[in-house]
């Protein structure tokens, strides 16, 4: 409501010739200088500054989606340093990059903060609906342009509000994102590869946004395409006795196993099928949320391997990134070799984020602008790690799907510095990415 | 069948919460502290023990006996360091101290070992999933066996070391009246730092069993202490058997929960453990004498 108000005043209450904008943001101006009238004058003489907030977990329980983040920002930070020319105009573009703390309350205060104290320009946030969603809500809000990834679109668009058939509600907010048409492509053509299966589906789902969406979403989809799914109800995350549902998966004999639970969950309950005799007769077992990232996996032990998935960025996509010039392959070296650390999914996205992000700015024809700003998002086009990028062709304004491809977790080769490698191994959704190997039976 | 199933693995479920909850009890029947960090300390020792592994290459066994006497270490310094101080000041404090003290050790932990999921499964092989097949469709799973045994040993030899032992009788001493107990010559401050140190030595035992059965990040603890808490509660607490017997009605209801319907697993926990805790109030009311009418506020 607030930030409605702001809005029409914005563009129609002028006062003295200045919108209430420019009025305050002159009125802040005026008292800075008053307050510090020597390092007014410092700050006068040099470029104009672009401020780019940036959102995300880096503590908490969504910490591991934050770990590329250091990396991450130190690229692009060091991309940056010699300023961005727009229009003939040289920019410096400080990036404030702000914590979560894994808390949808805080994701929203921050943005607040940093639009109503740092009077950020552009708001960038990534990872899980927690962090973005209430970021974007905000910047909707207060009419900041904000550009968001690291979640599916749908709760994203619809789960603020849009409604399927309408036109989009948002003017501030763009986003890219994978989503079921994605997830369900790559699902169904990974199963019906080269492993064969009775097509009974155990369907273990938790109570929660993700696993409800998908019980209501995916698994008509699945009963369409011929799959007899066996579903034992959404459980409650943190449930650490499965008996229940493994009796019943191995008594249906189910030769797939799909799932969409919190990591910690999934190591109680794949430890437990396999004392209870389930994961032998398992030929494909699909896991989405955990298994993201390549430690998840490594903690199941010698249970691990040949678990299948999907990604929404590899090192083997053939897309680089257009801010830094890295490849996919460049980009995951540079960060192993920075860190120590296996690269994971998130890196990609995080950098394709930046990436998308700058090259608004360059588009727009004033990036200081919001309005040309907002336009510029609405027609970007832009190479990232993560795939070609184009906003305004749907599926619904304000968002880019991403690709999704089959994959599957196996032993490292020989050698190799990490224990366990993800495969590309099934590319439905983008024949562009290189199949790395065929999906093999999670028994064989 | 399928319910006899559900039995035996919530039994053995109850096993793991007990060796979980047995130092928080203990804690709370000798110096009166709940300690919420429990959890955390638990994550903690979980991660020494991991990291004793990944550094040195020794078993998760060997690690867990060198951890032991950490976690004495910690819980004695916890105990003298902190809790002692806050104790002086009422019931509410030290509640507040335990509180801060496990947000400082999540994020203390996310700096020193990071984000990523770790577990011990990996490093005990075959047996963190290895299983026998009983009678039909009952399996039960060497590692859950494991843990039952070590819960009953470790109960058994902490019930034996408070009530054989001169030193069991000066912590029941203590716990009974501090200073009765200093009458007649214990070192009541003492006695309460060995208490803790006996308590938090108990967290590497739950750690390392939940490392082998589960997998943990730094902010796995709070999710531990929960069910530790209502196995305390329902077996009674400070009652060292009573633990072991709170686990298992535990496990049981959470097990069979689940045979109802996928979603009745924490739920059937969390209502045994409210009915227990309601059980308990009206019990101890009717015996301090206000008789049923009255507790149930017929009488009116």
């Amino acid at each position: 409501m607030k930030g409605r108000l702001l809005r029409t005043e914005g563009r129609s209450s002028k006062i003295a010739g200045l919108s209430r904008r420019q009025f305050v943001r002159l009125a802040g101006i005026g008292a800075g200088g008053l307050a510090l009238g020597h390092g007014m004058s410092r700050a006068l003489a040099q470029t104009a500054v672009i401020k780019v907030g940036y959102i995300a977990p880096q503590t908490g329980a969504l910490a591991s989606f934050g770990e590329p983040n250091p990396f991450v920002l130190n690229l692009i930070r060091k991309t940056l340093e010699g300023g961005v020319s727009i229009g003939g105009t040289k920019y410096q573009v400080q990036i404030l990059d702000r914590d979560t703390q894994s808390d949808p309350v805080r994701a929203g205060q921050l943005a607040r903060t940093l639009i109503n104290s740092d009077q950020v320009d552009f708001v960038l946030t990534t990872s899980t609906p927690e962090t973005v969603n209430p970021v974007a809500d905000t910047c909707e809000a207060a009419g900041v342009p904000c550009l968001s990834t690291g979640m599916p679109w749908e709760p994203w668009y619809f789960g603020r509000g849009a409604k399927p058939g309408e036109p989009s509600p948002f003017k501030w907010t763009y986003h890219f994102g994978f989503g079921t048409e994605n997830f369900s492509k790559a699902y169904l053509s990974q199963w019906s590869g080269p492993v064969a299966t009775n097509k009974k589906v155990a369907f273990l789902m938790p109570n929660d946004a993700d696993g409800n969406a998908l019980r209501v979403i995916f698994k008509p989809i699945l009963e369409k395409a011929g799959y007899n799914v066996i579903d034992p109800g959404p459980y409650e995350n943190g449930t650490t006795d499965y008996s229940a549902q493994i009796t019943q998966f191995k008594a249906q004999q189910c030769e797939i196993f799909t799932t969409g639970p919190i990591p910690p969950d999934f190591a109680v309950f794949w430890r437990q099928a396999a004392q209870q005799g389930y994961t032998r007769m398992v030929k494909i077992a699909q896991i989405a949320k955990t298994g993201l990232f390549p430690s998840q996996v490594e903690a199941l032990g010698s249970l691990g391997p040949k678990l299948a998935t999907v990604a929404f960025w590899h090192p083997t996509f053939p897309y680089k990134s257009s801010l830094t010039g890295l490849s996919s392959q460049q980009l995951a070296a540079e960060y192993e070799k920075a860190t120590g650390k296996q690269w994971n999914q998130m890196l990609g996205t995080n950098v394709a984020l930046f990436d998308a992000g700058i090259a608004a700015l360059k588009s727009s024809s004033d990036p200081r602008n919001k309005q040309a700003l907002v336009k510029a998002l609405s027609s970007l086009q832009v190479t990232t790690p993560v795939g070609n990028l184009a906003w305004g062709k749907g599926p619904v304004p304000n968002v880019v799907p991403m690709i999704f491809v089959g994959a599957q977790w196996v032993k490292a080769a020989p050698g190799s510095k990490f224990g366990i490698d993800l495969v590309v191994t099934d590319n439905a959704d983008d024949p562009n990415v290189p199949v790395g190997s065929k999906l093999a039976a999670y028994n064989g | 069948m399928t319910w006899i199933n559900q039995v035996v693995q919530g039994v053995l479920l109850g096993g793991y919460y007990a060796v979980l909850a047995c130092g928080l009890s203990l804690m709370f029947g000798v110096m009166r502290i709940i300690n919420l960090a429990h959890g955390d300390l638990v994550v903690l020792a979980a991660f020494i023990i991991w990291l004793i592994v990944e550094q040195s290459g020794a078993s998760p066994f060997v690690a867990t006996l060198i951890t032991l006497p950490v976690m004495a270490l910690i819980g004695w310094a916890l105990q003298r360091g902190l809790l002692e101080r806050s104790l002086r000041t009422g019931m509410l404090v030290p509640v507040l101290t335990t509180f801060g003290l496990a947000i400082v050790l999540q994020n203390a932990m996310l700096q020193a070992f990071g984000a990523d999921m770790r577990a011990l499964a990996p490093q005990i092989g075959d047996l963190a999933f290895a299983g026998w097949a009983i009678v039909g469709e009952i399996h039960v799973g060497q590692l859950s066996i494991l843990i039952f045994v070590a819960a009953v040993l470790l109960l058994g030899g902490l019930h034996i070391f408070l009530r054989r032992t001169a030193f069991g009788r000066q912590i029941r001493a203590t716990a009974e009246d501090a200073d009765v107990a200093e009458l007649v010559g214990v070192n009541a401050r003492a006695t309460f730092a060995a208490a803790a140190a006996l308590a938090t030595a108990t967290t590497a035992l739950a750690g390392a069993l939940m490392a082998m059965r589960a997998a943990y990040d730094p902010y796995s603890g709070p999710v531990q202490l929960i069910f530790a808490f209502e196995a305390v509660v329902i077996g009674g607490i400070g009652s060292i058997w009573g633990t072991l017997v709170g686990g298992i009605v535990l496990g049981v209801a959470q097990s069979l929960g689940a045979q109802f319907h996928a979603q009745g697993f924490l739920l059937a926990g969390h209502a045994v453990f409210l009915a227990v805790l309601a059980g308990r109030l009206l019990v101890d009311r009717i015996r301090s004498g206000e008789g049923l009418q009255r507790t149930l506020g017929l009488d009116s």
